[in-house]
């Protein structure tokens, strides 16, 4: 089915030159294709160049240039022949597809207002970044999550980037909706400002996020928290990548409206997250009651640590 | 007895041809104004639902009288069947499909089975309004065909009765 899927993602006239990537679904990580440059794909985090005939080469192969023309015919198929309805997406520079994979967009940028971004024109860069939902990995942390009468706690997981927060944080969110064996399952709702977490396609889930899980997709955090709040009542509220202020203080609102709170953050340590100025009054006051910090040993993505409020060790 | 019955036949028959025309023409303008009604939905679809054309093909195949209930709904089931085939080639198919049975000028025909529907516009009024230049032609042609079409059934009627006349009196 994965192979399918990752076929289905180039039109008909392309997916014989697809076809040998497309078989190692399973580890296919990326595949970018640039104008005037051979394609490469990455599996299993080693580097291929793909040749006109689709061939897998570990040298850049003569004469296997991607054309305008051939990036513009995945774009459109990859929109459904319709990209005036990703315009949105777009302006951000990405397109979530069926599946949840994402696809990153680069190419000339069209301002407005001096230094808004309007629009992109002459997309000559597409890096489609697969989607791998791996089912299970947070069961460890699992009991750490809620309080002794099955409440979710407050949670942040800290992590740098590439270990997995989000895959962590989409894992924890099916749990909680779904329901475990430490507590039962309660309404979350997710903003997904960039569709990571639930990997929306055309408004639905493409990622198992539970049963009872309500996706505000492609919405600033912000703004997101407090419509979630005033529109599904939430038990839990969840939000990938708090980076502002401003995210904070919807934060603050969020959990004084007796919502639960899961969140992740870019941060190596405790210690360091301690000290970004937004972070340091909340901290003090206790908001998370639980700090998961992840981080990368051997190309593993781990959990290096779980920490309570007071940022002590459980 | 035989000349009265063969002179009422033919001119049973010129009234025949001559109403078969004039139905003929009001059948184009019929197919001409539900047109123009889809056009309009894609645009409004496109410019304030954002939806995608697959999706409007759905929605029309749920709204639209027959045959374009089928026609649209076969382009939406074909365009989900992930074969890769590009959606122009498919609408252009089922529409030349579709129309092959309804009774209107070629010209017109090519206008619908080419409906500027995927000019990669990325704004999306823009390409509701290249798809309402498509609107503006067969809107315009729906038009004189409104105005044109009393004198031309009057004529046509006419004609038709003064054609079986002649003939009976030329056969008389």
């Amino acid at each position: 089915m994965r192979q399918e899927e990752i076929l289905y993602m180039f039109p008909q006239a392309m997916r014989g030159k697809w076809a040998q990537a497309a078989a190692q679904a399973d580890s296919l990580q990326e595949i970018r294709m640039r104008v005037n440059a051979p394609a490469t794909v990455l599996i299993g985090n080693r580097e291929w160049f793909v040749d006109g005939a689709g061939r897998l080469l570990d040298r850049q192969p003569a004469g296997a240039a991607c054309s305008a023309e051939e990036l513009e015919a995945v774009l459109k198929h990859l929109c459904q022949y319709s990209v005036y309805a990703f315009a949105d997406e777009i302006r951000q520079g990405f397109l979530t597809v069926q599946g949840g994979h994402r696809v990153g967009l680069a190419g000339q940028v069209i301002l407005e207002d001096g230094n808004r971004v309007r629009n992109l024109k002459y997309i000559r860069y597409l890096n489609i970044r697969i989607a791998h939902e791996i089912k299970g990995v947070s069961d460890r942390v699992l009991p750490y999550l809620y309080d002794r009468r099955g409440g979710v706690l407050n949670t942040l997981l800290v992590s740098p980037p590439g270990c997995g927060k989000t895959t962590m944080l989409r894992d924890i969110i099916r749990h909680l909706s779904d329901g475990t064996k430490y507590g039962q399952g309660v309404n979350v709702s997710v903003v997904d400002e960039r569709s990571e977490i639930a990997g929306s396609y055309l408004g639905i889930a493409q990622n198992d996020v539970g049963i009872r899980t309500d996706v505000l997709d492609g919405c600033p955090k912000q703004e997101g928290m407090m419509m979630l709040i005033r529109a599904m009542a939430p038990r839990v509220l969840a939000v990938d990548e708090l980076g502002s202020e401003g995210d904070i203080r919807a934060l603050q609102m969020a959990s004084g409206c007796g919502c639960k709170l899961i969140a992740t953050i870019h941060g190596e340590s405790l210690a360091e997250i301690r000290r970004k100025k937004y972070m340091r009054d909340i901290m003090e006051d206790r908001l998370f009651e639980r700090y998961l910090v992840l981080t990368k040993k051997n190309g593993q993505c781990q959990v290096e640590g779980i920490y309570d409020g007071e940022g002590l060790r459980c | 007895m035989l000349k009265l019955v063969g002179s009422l036949c033919i001119l049973a028959g010129c009234i025949g041809w001559g109403a078969n025309r004039i139905g003929e023409e009001k059948s184009r303008i019929r197919h001409l104004q539900e047109w123009i009604r889809i056009i309009r939905r894609i645009q409004n679809e496109i410019a304030y639902g954002k939806r995608t054309l697959p999706e409007i093909c759905l929605l029309l195949s749920e709204s639209c009288p027959e045959p374009y209930r089928e026609c649209f709904g076969a382009i939406y089931e074909q365009a989900g069947r992930q074969e890769g085939e590009g959606l122009e080639q498919i609408w252009q198919r089922q529409v030349a499909q579709c129309l092959s049975a309804v009774r209107l000028p070629e010209e017109e025909k090519e206008i619908l089975k080419c409906l500027p529907l995927d000019p990669g516009i990325q704004e999306e009024k823009f390409q509701a309004e290249r798809i309402g230049q498509s609107m503006d032609l067969l809107t315009r042609k729906c038009r004189q065909a409104e105005d044109a079409y009393e004198n031309k059934a009057r004529v046509t009627t006419c004609l038709s009765i003064l054609a079986g006349v002649f003939m009976t009196i030329l056969l008389l």
